[in-house]
Order: structure tokens, then sequence, then C-alpha cells
């Protein structure tokens, strides 16, 4: 039992992060209807630049969300402007094959400057943990879960109560509508791509501490966030954080209960399941 | 009566001849020319057509983009070498069961996957092949798991009274020529034939081709079932030519499922030539990329050449940075690959023919 | 025995009925009209018949088989054949290769199907198209391409989807002849129309749905006079 409810606790932990990288690809969907399979390698860079930052200046990986938040954004602000808008009207399959490109680009890049090696980020308190009724809680998965919901809070924020915000959401709604309302669509498009990026760079940050940081690494995190956003619905932010949460605990439990070998494999099994049985995910409005 | 039937016959024929006349050349090269550099590249290339046109089936002609088709590469490869490895079951029954696998693997995968369109269908795909590379990591009692197989013999191959050695580079040339030249006569006769045009038709519109009487599930599992037989004997044979096989490498992503996408976006999607086109692009680019010593070893570039150092300490191990920027100048700029700029420039330069006056009489 | 034969036909889209308890029959060689405002459930009624939506209750028998639950390609082989609302060209293939994948339904053999397409474009009166990209055709001959497309699938029944809406009035004409040359040879039409003028021309009958119901049926001359119809046209209380 106590076995159970530990991977319960780990699995909601690590599923606060994953929630913050499915709800900047569930943003970026949602107002562009464009499907970034280069999001994980966001991520990769997020956790490259903490690990940059902590190596270089001594900043703690926490702090350091502060510049890899905005540097991530501008990277994604960026990437949006001068590739991706231009294959906005392209074929659905030929946007998916441009991020997948994209997403080479990046962790090639990455493998030229830094090399394949594995990198530790080893704080402190990496490996640190404290007792709660009986069952251990480390500290830096508990810290990055904190920091998430307050960046999600924060996000939900933004997005119900500022003009920017409800334009960004007008636009996911119905961009042609958006347009006619006088809402400039493009700039929203850059915006939520930067928005995009910028989570996944935060939730890079916030992994960096407890993960082996290589090239690569983007690959299981792209696949992580279209398992949360086709769970959680394409492009609802609610679905991406509860469907999040549900990895976390899957993994937790699957490495638990099936063998730690297989713990994505579990996932993979249940996303394929998901999209046979309800393709529109848990909150999605089933389509006609 | 007689001339004109003949004139047609003739004209096909005259049309076929300077690929004959090139496919003559290329199995008569090994016999001129010996160094193994050439003979290896000989050998990717026409690995990567054959894999090339496989995809091209169903991704061009059916308009079903796979990104999984490692796994029929996968599947082909572990169907061969462990029949051999485990029973000694020879390759020339190896093949066709690594074949027959791929196939088998490719029904269940289609009949889970092609209720799903556009990019649900891509996403099940990728999926699908990280399962199976997932499960050949896990379950080492049954794929050595990461470990992987050293394939140790090289069989001798009996065929009408002819002794093929597999073990050498050679043979393989010759073997993998005569399987990239079947796959591309595959790839067109079924261009060609009705098979083709319910195929265009369900990658165009699949309401459209669904009322005309076009059973989508039939010919989209047709085409993948062909597209995966050839996937799979690739796989047999890659296998057998490098003689070590590990899930990292026949179920990649990138390395074989990207790739195989990327050659026929090199080429032209959907078209019977583009993958050849993608293929000698793609390969000729990795040869220079990866290996550049070996230009070399065939006397191209002297041995203290600036480019060799700088290629080989920059590029080479990030050649797939080269390949992603590639991918993303062809999806905007020409997302109908070479074949499709050909096309436009041909298109173009009748126009400015047909709008230049013309002489008077 | 009627050709086409629609009992009680209902169809829900959530709590929606965009069928509700529909019955008409379709005689050989008739040509009948369907119409009613937008959203009145017209080609929610082809989606049933042609497979693409399942009926929730009713029955749909063709030439005395049961429709229900048959998939789109079956029931084009049966000879029944749509054309769509918002047309649906091949757009990469060539406006010949299009009306040759209809020609398939029939035939193996590509030059059989490659005759046959070429026989088609001459009705419709598309031949000198023959060899250009269907997505670069204007609506008018799109709608053609629609209707040659269907043809070379050797139907008996062919439910037309307001394949005269968007067309110049000589355009139209064509249309309505060609239809009518094609009765004379033995084919049979449901025709979905919004223009009025173009329906009471080709119809023997006319069936009126509105908000999912029938509300009549009948001659043309029969329907204009009707007050309801009017009314839902108008959009005023009976």
């Amino acid at each position: 039992m106590i076995l159970f409810l530990q991977s319960l606790l780990s699995g909601v932990l690590i599923g606060g992060v994953y929630a913050l990288i499915g709800i900047g690809l569930t943003l970026i969907f949602g107002v562009m209807r464009v499907i970034n399979f280069a999001h994980g390698e966001l991520v990769m860079l997020g956790m490259y630049a903490t690990w940059v930052l902590f190596v270089q200046l001594g900043w703690d990986p926490y702090l350091s969300i502060l510049a890899v938040a905005p540097l991530l954004f501008v990277w994604g602000a960026l990437l949006q402007v001068a590739v991706v808008n231009r294959a906005l009207n392209a074929l659905p399959q030929n946007q998916i094959l441009l991020t997948i490109g994209l997403g080479l680009v990046m962790s090639n890049a990455v493998m030229l400057g830094f090399t394949s090696d594995y990198r530790i980020l080893s704080t402190s308190y990496s490996s640190s943990s404290f007792e709660l009724g009986g069952l251990s809680v480390s500290y830096p998965l508990l810290m990055s879960f904190l920091v998430t919901a307050a960046v999600t809070v924060a996000l939900s924020l933004f997005l119900l109560r500022t003009d920017t915000g409800q334009a960004i959401r007008a636009t996911a709604q119905d961009r042609l509508a958006a347009q006619l309302m006088g809402i400039d669509v493009r700039r929203m498009s850059v915006l939520a791509f930067g928005l995009g990026a910028a989570l996944a760079g935060v939730a890079g940050a916030l992994v960096a501490p407890t993960y082996y940081i290589y090239p690569q690494v983007g690959g299981a995190f792209t696949l992580r966030a279209f398992v949360i956003v086709v769970l959680g619905g394409m492009g609802s932010v609610m679905g991406a954080i509860l469907a999040g949460v549900l990895i976390g605990v899957t993994e937790s439990l699957a490495a638990v209960y099936v063998a730690s070998g297989l713990k994505e494999l579990v996932v993979y099994v249940l996303f394929l399941v998901v999209l046979l049985v309800k393709p529109s995910g848990l909150l999605g409005k089933s389509r006609a | 009566m007689a001339a004109t039937s003949v004139r047609p016959a003739a004209r096909a024929a005259l049309r076929c001849a300077p690929a004959a006349l090139a496919i003559v050349l290329l199995a008569l090269f090994p016999i001129f020319v010996t160094k193994p550099y050439p003979i290896g590249i000989g050998v990717s290339l026409f690995l990567a057509v054959l894999v090339g046109s496989a995809w091209n089936i169903l991704g061009g002609y059916a308009g079903q983009y796979s990104v999984g088709h490692a796994a029929y590469f996968g599947v082909g490869a572990y169907t061969a070498v462990m029949l051999f490895e485990r029973l000694h079951v020879p390759p020339w029954f190896g093949l066709p069961a690594a074949m027959l696998a791929a196939v088998l693997v490719g029904v269940v995968i289609g009949t889970i996957t092609f209720r799903l369109r556009g990019p649900y269908f891509v996403l099940a795909s990728i999926a699908v092949a990280e399962i199976i590379r997932l499960a050949a990591l896990h379950f080492r009692g049954f794929t050595n798991g990461a470990e992987g197989f050293v394939v140790a013999g090289a069989p001798t191959l009996h065929l009408l009274g002819l002794e093929l050695s597999l073990g050498t580079k050679r043979s393989f040339y010759w073997l993998t020529l005569a399987l990239a030249v079947g796959a591309v006569l595959v790839s067109r006769a079924v261009r060609r034939a009705r098979l083709g045009y319910l195929l265009l038709a369900i990658r165009e519109d699949q309401d459209a081709a669904h009322s005309l009487g076009i059973g989508l599930a039939w010919n989209k599992n047709l085409a993948l079932a062909l597209s995966a037989a050839l996937t799979g004997l690739a796989g047999a044979v890659f296998a057998g030519y490098t003689r070590f096989i590990d899930p990292n490498t026949v179920f990649s992503l990138t390395e074989v499922s990207v790739r195989m996408v990327l050659i026929c976006l090199l080429g032209g999607i959907g078209t019977v030539h583009g993958p050849i086109i993608g293929a000698v692009l793609l390969v000729l680019l990795e040869a220079v990329l990866v290996t550049p010593r070996g230009l070399v070893t065939i006397g191209l570039l002297p041995s203290d050449s600036a480019l060799v150092a700088f290629v080989g300490k920059w590029l080479s191990p990030a050649y797939l940075l080269v390949e992603g920027v590639i991918m993303v100048l062809l999806i905007l700029f020409a997302p109908e690959g070479v074949a499709g700029l050909l096309r436009r420039v041909r298109a173009r330069r009748r126009e400015t023919a047909a709008a230049a006056p013309s002489p008077a009489p | 025995m009627a050709l086409l034969e629609i009992r009680h036909l209902s169809k829900f889209f959530g709590g929606l009925a965009a069928n509700a308890d529909v019955s008409f029959s379709v005689e050989q060689g008739e040509i009948v009209g369907l119409i009613g405002p937008n959203g009145a459930g017209k080609t929610t009624l082809f989606d049933c018949v042609t497979g693409f939506h399942r009926p929730d209750r009713g029955e749909i028998r063709f030439r005395d088989v049961r429709l229900n639950g048959k998939p789109p390609e079956k029931i084009c082989k049966l000879g029944l054949a749509r054309t769509w609302h918002k047309v649906k060209p091949l757009a990469r293939l060539s406006v010949l290769e299009n009306v040759m994948v209809g020609a398939f339904a029939r035939t193996r053999d590509p030059e059989a199907a490659r005759a046959e397409a070429l026989e088609q474009l001459r009705v419709v009166g598309l031949l000198p198209r023959a060899a250009q990209a269907a997505g670069g055709l204007p609506i008018g001959e799109r709608k053609k391409l629609e209707v040659a497309r269907v043809l070379a699938t050797r139907p008996t029944l062919v439910l037309l989807d307001e394949v005269m809406g968007g067309l110049n009035p000589t355009e139209s004409d064509e249309v309505i002849e060609l239809v009518l040359a094609l009765r004379a040879a033995g084919l049979t039409f449901v025709v979905i129309e919004h223009d009025m003028r173009a329906i009471m021309r080709i119809s023997d009958r006319v069936v009126v749905l509105n908000s999912g119901e029938k509300l009549a049926e009948g001659t043309p001359a029969q329907v204009v006079e009707n007050r309801e119809v009017v009314a839902a046209y108008l959009g005023e209380a009976p």
C-alpha cells in the first residue's frame, strides 16, 4: 500500500511537469492548428540552457527559469516567424515533416555544440527528500510541481483576464472570426508559439536536476506531450493538465507494477487505445 | 495498320532504353571497380531506392504518411537474423519469412491505425514503431535486448548451379541492385494498375473515393502490405550486409522512419522516379557528410584535403543537422521535391516556347 | 416495387433530429426533386442513403436490398451513386483520371476505364479539359466533373446534390438538358436544388423537407401551391 501511494505521489508530482509540456503543445495547436513535433526539443533546449547557467554562472535551476523562459520565448517566436508561419497552409502531413525537421536541426545542433555526452546537473538537493506521513517526498520533484502550479495559474489568469489572453483564446476558437473582429492573428500565433516554447523551456529547467541531459532526450518528451494533448483533447488547457498528471501517474505505476523499462511502452499503448476509442480526448467534444 | 501498332511498341522500348542501359552499367560496375568504398555506396544507394519505393507506395500513392516504417524494417531484420542465428534457417528462406512477418505486423498495425486520419495517423504510426522498439529492448530473453545480434557465418547461396557467397560486398551489391530494380518495377506496376488509381483517389479525398466504390480499409491495407513486405525485405538484407542489428539501429525513428520519408520528399512524393532521385541525392550527401575519408580512398580528394578535415570534424557527428535543414527547406520551398522542381522548370520552358513569336512563313 | 424506398428514416446528431421519420419512394425512370430551406436535412438524407451516416431509425431499400449499415463502396457498386454538395475533385489528378477512378468501380482494366471515362467526359462536355489537373477547374466545370465521375460508375440511381448551385443560367440549362437526356436513356435521379426554376423544369415529383421532417410531396405545381411550403420558405408561421 505504501509502495502504491509512494508511486502515486511521484507520478502526480512528475505529471505536473508533463502537464506544462502538454499545455505548451496544446496552446500552439489551438492557435495555429500546427502539431509541433519539435516540442520535446524545446524542452531539451531548456535543459541545456539551465545546465549551462548552472555550470558557468552557478545559477540555481529554479532561479534560471527567469532567464530560460524569456530565452525560449524569443526562440519560439523566431521559429514561428521564420519557419512555421510560412507553412500554415501546407498539408498537415507536411507541417508534421517540417517540425520533425526542425527537431532534427535543434537536437543535432546541440550535439555539435555539446557532444552527445550525458550531462548531469547535480545540485545539493538533487536527491534529497523529506518524510511526510510515511511517504518520502523528493524535494526537486515537489519544487517543480509547485513551480508548475504557479506557472499554470499565472497562464490561466493571463488567458482569462487580459485582453491579449482573450485574443489568443478567440484565435484558437475561430481564426477567421477572430480576424474579422480585428484581432491580429499573426501576432497571436507568434505569441502562442513563444509561450508554448517558454513553457517547454520552464519544464526543461524543472526536470534538469533529475534527468540525464543529452541532445536526443527531446524525443521521449515529444511523444509524451502528444499523448497528453490527445488524451486531454487537442487545444484544451484544462485537459492537458489532467492528462499530464494522469500520464505521470501511469508511468510511475507502470514502472513499479509492470517493469521500469516498459513505462513508456505502457503510455504509448494507452495513447493508441485513446486514439481509437475517443480520438477527441477525455474532455474534447466528440467529432461528428 | 502494321506500322501504327509497331510504332508505339518501338517507342516504348526506346523510352525504356536509358533505364535499361543504366542498370546494365551499374551491374557491370563492380567488375571494373573493386574498391570497397564505391561498392558500399552502391549497396546503400540500392537499399535507399528499395525503402524509398516501398514507403512511396503507402505514403506517396495512398497519402498515408507513415513515420513508423522502422517497425517493418526492424521486424524484417530481426526475423531473418533470429531465424538464422537461433534456428539455422538459411537466408533464402529467411528473406521471404522476413517479408511475411513484416506484412503480418503491417496488417495488425493497419487495422488499428487506418481508422485514423491525417495527423492522428502519423502519431499512431510513430507510437506503434516506438512500442516495438521498446519491447525489443526490454524482452532480452527473446531479442537479446540492447546487445542485439552479431551475425556470425556467411552462407553460400546455391542458385541455378551458381554459387553466390553472401559474404562479399560485391554479392550484396548485385543482390541489392536486383531488389531495387524489382521494387521500382513493382511501384511502377502499382501506379499504372487499377490499384494505383484507387490509392491516388484515397490520397486526394477519402470521402470522394469512398463514394466512388473504393473500399478504404481494404485498399490501404493492400498498399501497406506491399510497402511493408518490401521494407521488411530491405531490413533483412541490411542485417545480412552489416552483420549486426540492435533495436536502436533497425527500429530508429530518425535513421530509418524519418529517413525513408526524406528520401521520397527529396525526390518527389507520389512519383515512380521520385524515390530514385531522392535516394541518389541523399546517399551521395551522406557519403560526403558521414564518410568523407572515402572520397580520399577513391582518389577524388587529396589525403590532406581541408574539406575532409572540416567535414569530419564538424559535420559527420551531426549529419542529421544537414538533413533536418534540407527537410525544412524542402517543405517550405519545394514540397514536391526535385521531381516537382523539374516538372515546373519544364512547364515554364514550354510556356516560354509557346509565347515566343513563331517565325513568319 | 419502387427503385428506392425510404421508410420512417430518422437520424440524430446529439439531441438534434437531422431527419425525423422521413418516408418517400423513387420509381424507376423518375426525377424526384428534394427541396427545403437550409438545414432541412437534405444532405444528411443523401449521406444516410449512400452509407456515410448510419440511420438511427427506419429503413432504406434500393432494388429491394436493405442499405442500412452497408458501407459506401458497396452501395456505389449496387448502382446508387451521389455527387457532393461541396464538390470533391481529386485535385492533383487530371480530369480524365478523376473519371477513370469512377469507371474502376466496374472494371479492372485501365484501358477499359480510360475508354469509359472519355465517353462520360464527352457526355458532360468536358472532353477538351481531359488532360488538365482537376484542382484548377472553375466551379461550373468541377460540378460537371462530379457528374461525369458518378456516371462512370454506371449507376441506375444518381443523387445530385446541388450540381447547379453557383452556375450561370447557360451552364445551368446545360445541366438540365443533360439530366433530362440521361433520364431518357434510362437513369433515375433524386435532385437537391435551391434553384426553384430548375426544380420545376426537371422534377416529376418534389419532396419538401423542413427541420428534418417531410413537409409535403407532390407534383411541382402542387408543391408551390402548398401554403405550408410557402411559409417554410418565407419563414412565417402557416
